[in-house]
């Protein structure tokens, strides 16, 4: 296990230490069309625009939006849908949805990877605030068989499979029960930064999953994909809103969630964002470096230093570190992902050996999706 | 250590898990090798896992998929499921199972138990007793994955194996099973008062004022299922334990 670790610090020192890094926040030359300018570089500056005035699907205030939500709620067992990770964002928007009167349904999706922080998280939620929870479970073997088909073209978005599911069931639930409303814990001010277009993929691609799914022979049973023409289905025809909720609120700052949350539902925290699968960590955490030379921990710590909730010295700091607490978590999350995919450590090296190659070459929806977005922009100049 | 054990029971098919309601419309909860893994981290001290299929389909152990379970588990655990034979409890225990747990082939062939006893002891050899409300002749023990009903009562059974010298019974209401619906508090009671085994209640537990209520009826342990997997109203699966300090108040030890 210790080559993989000596080849995770290597890793890291040649992403982290040699490409030219914009002076104001942490995005470097690993990210492809990064431009450098005057105050910083084309990613922080979109942010602190973003963040003065984050997007908003429906442009109301946090009070309006919560009546509209009631209003046209009413009648329903419910009157929104909240994904539920298990993480800080998902579970502070679940507390202040519930706290606001509002009436959820908390989905959740279990893809086979959750963490005992995440179980224990969910359960002490829903349970203190009353909330009833939808749990989708995806087949283990089969999404494992998905998994492994994504290993093998070498794609970097391997978490496709997770957020794409997970979009999907929001709308299945949202959809079974007339509700309109998706609150979800997307926000600007921690996840406002744009992801360089190399670093993940479009999570709308249903053609990507199923033609990756096809050329191994997949039968796609429990998995619940979705694409372009069902997000137009469920948006336009159904009128399904997803709204990022914290962005409503006036002012998200994930310390304070954290520390609310742990006072009053006795939630475990994670070590590093989006921590609440074991895969997700692992993914992050050692393949997309290793693998991908991605290290994700420059885009959220770039937001924590530009709302100053952290130094730019000490988030330099971090990047020099392993992205694991310790090195033996990462080696019990390395074994833990041989057995779960049943991988011999050949096979890991072999992987990580790899070219990438890009998702559009097994096919995608995305030119669909550009498609629709430019009528949807004509429409409404 | 509490001494009222309290047991999460899981069952398998096909290296699935599922769980049902009265033995009956298994829905998959996930996967094996992750739920141990949660139960770890929650410190679970005991787990039982039944093969579901095993007897009622007449297939083999499967071995080398439970020896990757029990490699993942810190705890005990106690494997029931297509046992029918010495040498099956023998490689069971091989690969790490702590107990081996007999319905079907323990009835169809009293000698079973008789001889994993002398080969192990009677302290690794359980007897699961699966019981229903029969129509007209009150209740009966039924075996296969609670398919197939066998013309014993209960209390006969349970005491015939008591004889045999199991040193532990489950004690599996199949009308309560994934039900919500508390144990079976008289037939606990029942047993238990002509039993001087253990018993470990199953079969309906939904709190854990049934633990204490079961615990007070005679059963020296309690095992559930859905009450660790399901958050209700909607069946949805969220993997819990109650915290040690919990059940300390609730059933009162120090
Ligand atoms: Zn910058």
């Amino acid at each position: 296990m210790q080559e993989f670790i000596d080849l995770l610090r290597e890793k890291l020192v040649e992403i982290n230490e040699k490409p030219k890094r914009c002076k104001r926040c942490l995005m470097d030359e690993t990210a492809e069309g990064i431009v450098f300018t005057e105050t910083g570089c084309n990613y922080c500056d979109e942010f602190l625009k973003i963040l003065d005035n984050p997007p908003k699907k429906i442009n109301l205030s946090l009070e309006e939006l919560v009546n509209k939500v009631k209003k046209d709620g009413r009648n329903k067992p419910y009157d929104c849908i909240v994904g539920l990770s298990g993480g800080v964002d998902s579970s502070y928007t679940l507390v202040k949805v519930k706290e606001l009167g509002l009436r959820p349904l908390a989905v959740h999706m279990d893809n086979g990877w959750d963490s005992e922080l995440a179980a224990n998280n969910i359960k002490n939620l829903v349970e203190n605030l009353g909330v009833d929870l939808y749990t989708h479970v995806i087949d283990w073997d089969e999404y494992r068989q998905l998994m492994q088909a994504f290993f093998d073209a070498d794609v970097i978005d391997i978490e496709l499979l997770y957020d794409n599911a997970m979009l999907a069931v929001c709308y299945q639930q949202a959809n079974k029960y007339g509700l309109k409303y998706i609150l979800a814990g997307t926000n600007s001010s921690t996840e406002g930064m744009i992801l360089p277009r190399n670093w993940n993929w479009f999570k709308w691609d249903k053609k990507n999953i199923k033609n990756l799914a096809k050329l191994k022979r997949i039968k796609i049973k429990t998995f619940p994909a979705i694409g372009t023409l069902d997000k137009i289905y469920y948006e336009f025809v159904k009128g399904i809103k997803w709204i990022s909720f914290l962005d409503y609120l006036p002012s998200y700052n994930k310390f304070e969630a954290l520390e609310a949350l742990q006072k009053q539902f006795n939630y475990k925290p994670y070590p590093y964002k989006h921590y609440e699968s074991v895969f997700t960590r692992f993914y992050q955490g050692f393949i997309l470096p290793v693998k991908f030379g991605v290290d994700k921990r420059k885009n959220h710590l770039s937001t924590l230093i530009l709302t100053n909730q952290m130094k730019k010295e000490d988030a330099i700091k971090t990047l020099q570190e392993i992205p694991y607490p310790t090195e033996q978590e990462l080696k019990d999350d390395i074994e833990y992902f041989l057995k779960k995919m049943n991988w011999t450590k050949d096979d890991l090296k072999d992987y990580l050996q790899r070219p990438e190659k890009p998702h559009k070459q097994y096919g995608s929806e995305i030119s669909l999706w550009n498609f629709f977005k430019e009528i949807y922009k004509k429409i409404n100049k | 250590m509490i001494k009222t054990r309290i047991i999460p029971v899981l069952l398998m098919k096909n290296r699935g898990l599922y769980k049902g309601i009265k033995f009956k419309n298994h829905k998959y909860v996930g996967d094996p090798i992750n739920t141990v893994r949660i139960f770890n981290e929650k410190e679970v001290d005991e787990l039982i896992i039944f093969d579901i299929e095993a007897s009622k389909a007449n297939k083999s152990i499967d071995f080398d998929y439970l020896k990757e379970v029990v490699s993942e588990a810190f705890m005990p655990i106690g494997y029931g499921g297509g046992i029918k034979s010495v040498k099956d409890a023998e490689n069971l225990f091989k690969i790490g199972i702590e107990k081996v747990i007999l319905n079907t082939h323990a009835i169809l062939n009293f000698q079973l138990i008789k001889e994993l006893v002398k080969n192990f002891g009677s302290q690794s050899v359980v007897f699961s007793l699966d019981y229903k409300k029969t129509f007209f002749n009150g209740y009966k023990v039924f075996i296969k994955s609670g398919t197939k009903k066998t013309s014993y009562k209960p209390e006969d059974i349970a005491s015939i194996m008591e004889d045999l010298g199991a040193g532990e019974i489950i004690l599996n209401d199949i009308d309560r099973d994934g039900t919500f619906n508390g144990y079976n508090i008289e037939m606990i009671k029942e047993i238990s008062s002509n039993l001087s085994i253990p018993l470990i209640a199953c079969g309906g537990a939904r709190n854990l004022k049934d633990f204490k209520m079961a615990k007070d009826a005679g059963a020296s342990a309690c095992a559930a299922g859905s009450m660790f997997v399901f958050h209700m109203p909607h069946r949805a699966v969220v993997i819990s334990y109650p915290r040690y300090e919990e059940l300390k108040k609730v059933l009162g030890e120090n």
